[in-house]
């Protein structure tokens, strides 16, 4: 069997890792020990200076209910599902129909949009920041949640599309042309022959898309100033007074605002399991 | 009715042209099989008649009706593709049933039709599976099934049976000829495989690089092939070529090897004017036999026992190689001196170009 398992490998092998594999891993997670041991310091110890040691006492109670009462972190949490979950289903929408017309489809000009397409996704969209703000201001969707869907379905569609497209077209074209000579028309050769080979992408994308947009910090100090479309990673800030910084709660609201994303991967992680086209053909 | 008529039919991709002009009637209830080497256009063919290749000049009709320009689901043609192309979200039920759901059929007919198909393909106990808990051969059976649902004018089979195994071939090929049988539309199959070419057509199709090299009954292309290529590529092992030198005689052909023995082939007309090299084509079967018109010396190279059969390869005096499907009790080893006794009615007689100028006939 390649590669050996660690148990059968000779003993230096397996005491280095033993040794380096929890070390790796402490480093990986520190960034996150941190954040979660500081959501229950009280505040007193960053006041002392007592940043990364053992907090003196056990404040995640307090901490965790002053992030509920000093902001209003609920209507945050809830812009930010009025924007993640719109813009999910728009840019899996969307990349699904694209993807699929340049994959099946000959057409003059397909691979020219397809690397269109693969282009988009190399602009940095910082260098955009200013053109979309000033659009958004002109279009009336400058601090709204419409705005900030629209500017987020237009920039994730890129790399969906390039996806998607990839994933049809690693799918047998036999099961189409099968199809289209049963006499199915091509709007149900999509709903009922690809769409349903398409679940794992799907499933992989949407959770790629949702963190992704939830996360988002940039575009949501962009275009959104008011408390009315302020999505929760920008609203954290509001948990920081004007003269002091209160990193505990920050903390705290950090971790309730990364629960969504964190639920939603293990809802959709069942439908990962990529063997759905195995038995299509051959193989 | 099923009858399909190619007219002048051409494919180009860019500018290659892979089909070049085919003319070919396919009679209504016919089981026509196309063959050829790979590369040589059959499948491209065959999309073309099922519609998912366009035809880039020619015209095809299909029942009298002409279908060059129209849509695939038009054509009443069903097609089993090499791969069986099985939706794997559905049951098999569902696979069969399909085509007929998204066409807008009543529910009752739908399930009365897959039961129709399924009863025919034995496939009753394996409606409620999914494809990938099928073995090849049962995955082959729902494609044909999703095929005989749709009751089309024209099956097409595209190599249906290049990935199974070779048992399994050979009774899905029997199968396929029995269904043939029983719904008496005309199918059109396409192979590589020249013994499955031979065992199930009415009518074989011999292509080669995009043009038809002769159509005809299994038998007469085995019999009677017009050129050189029909010759070698029907019949296993393939037939033996020999370069000889040949001038006319009194009712033949007297043909000389390069070993120096000489034999007439009795011809009905006269075939050539002077004297000519040719090409001398004989079939390993043929010579076996106890005594003939002249023999070849030559030594055994290497013996296929087969048990019903022995395949000699043998090296003649000249160097020239031939192969001799001799009886299975043979006691003929490698390095073995053996003389091959040749008959001249079973020889073939084909000019520089390949073309047949006289074909052996046994029965004469």
């Amino acid at each position: 069997m390649f590669p050996t398992p660690v148990q059968k490998s000779g003993p230096l092998a397996s005491a280095a890792y033993q040794i380096i594999l929890p070390i790796a891993l402490v480093i990986w997670l520190l960034p996150l020990l941190g954040v979660a041991v500081t959501s229950v310091r009280p505040s007193g110890d960053l006041a002392a200076g007592n940043y990364f040691g053992i907090p003196s006492s056990f404040a995640g109670v307090e901490n965790y209910k002053a992030v509920f009462r000093d902001s209003p972190i609920g209507t945050y949490i809830l812009n930010s599902f009025k924007i993640t979950i719109p813009t999910v289903i728009g840019a899996v929408g969307l990349s699904c129909l694209a993807g699929f017309a340049l994959a099946v489809y000959r057409f003059k000009g397909n691979l020219a949009l397809f690397f269109l397409f693969v282009a988009g996704n190399f602009i940095p969209f910082q260098i955009l920041m200013v053109p979309v703000r000033d659009l958004t201001l002109k279009l009336g969707l400058y601090d709204t949640v419409t705005g900030l869907v629209l500017f987020h379905v237009a920039f994730q569609t890129g790399f969906c599309t390039l996806f998607m497209r990839n994933f049809i077209k690693g799918l047998p074209f036999a099961l189409i042309e099968s199809a289209r000579v049963e006499g199915v028309s091509e709007w149900r050769i999509f709903l009922h022959v690809v769409l349903p080979l398409m679940r794992p992408a799907i499933a992989a994308l949407s959770v790629l898309i949702f963190t992704f947009v939830w996360n988002d910090y940039f575009w949501a100090t962009v275009l959104v100033q008011g408390q009315s479309a302020m999505p929760v990673t920008a609203g954290l800030n509001s948990l920081n007074g004007q003269w002091v910084a209160a990193w505990h709660l920050v903390s705290a609201g950090s971790i309730v605002a990364a629960l969504p994303p964190v639920l939603m991967f293990f809802l959709m992680q069942k439908h990962f399991i990529a063997g759905l086209t195995l038995g299509a053909t051959k193989g | 009715m099923g009858n399909v008529t190619l007219t002048r039919v051409t494919k180009k991709f860019g500018a290659v042209e892979i089909i070049k002009g085919v003319d070919l009637t396919v009679e209504d209830g016919e089981f026509c099989v196309f063959v050829g080497p790979s590369g040589c256009g059959k499948s491209t063919l065959l999309r073309m008649i099922a519609g998912l290749e366009d035809i880039s000049s020619g015209s095809l009709s299909i029942g009298g009706r002409d279908m060059t320009d129209v849509d695939p689901a038009e054509r009443g043609v069903a097609m089993v593709f090499q791969s069986y192309a099985l939706y794997p979200h559905m049951t098999v039920a569902e696979n069969i049933g399909f085509g007929l759901r998204m066409t807008g059929h009543p529910k009752e007919e739908i399930a009365r039709r897959t039961a129709a198909a399924a009863d025919m393909l034995q496939l009753k106990p394996l409606l409620e599976r999914k494809p990938a808990q099928l073995s090849g051969g049962q995955r082959q059976r729902v494609a044909i099934g999703r095929a005989i649902v749709r009751n089309p004018d024209v099956f097409l089979f595209d190599e249906p049976l290049s990935n199974l195994d070779a048992s399994l071939r050979v009774q899905m090929r029997i199968e396929i000829s029995k269904l043939h049988q029983d719904l008496k539309s005309t199918m059109i199959y396409v192979t590589h495989d020249q013994v499955e070419a031979m065992t199930m057509a009415d009518k074989i199709v011999v292509l080669q690089a995009g043009l038809i090299e002769q159509v005809g009954s299994p038998l007469e292309l085995y019999h009677r092939p017009r050129n050189i290529f029909v010759a070698g590529f029907i019949g296993s092992p393939k037939m033996n070529f020999l370069k000889v030198t040949a001038r006319p005689t009194e009712g033949g052909v007297a043909v000389t090897f390069p070993g120096g023995p000489s034999l007439t082939i009795p011809t009905e007309t006269p075939v050539i004017k002077g004297e000519t090299t040719l090409t001398l084509g004989i079939r390993p079967e043929h010579l076996d036999r106890e005594t003939g018109d002249v023999t070849l010396a030559g030594t055994v190279r290497l013996a296929e026992h087969l048990g019903s059969e022995t395949l000699l390869y043998v090296t003649l005096a000249d160097g020239a190689e031939i192969s001799v499907k001799a009886d299975g009790l043979t006691s003929a080893r490698p390095g073995d001196a053996i003389s091959i006794p040749l008959l001249a009615r079973a020889c073939h007689l084909f000019d520089t170009e390949g073309t047949a100028l006289h074909n052996g006939d046994l029965t004469r």
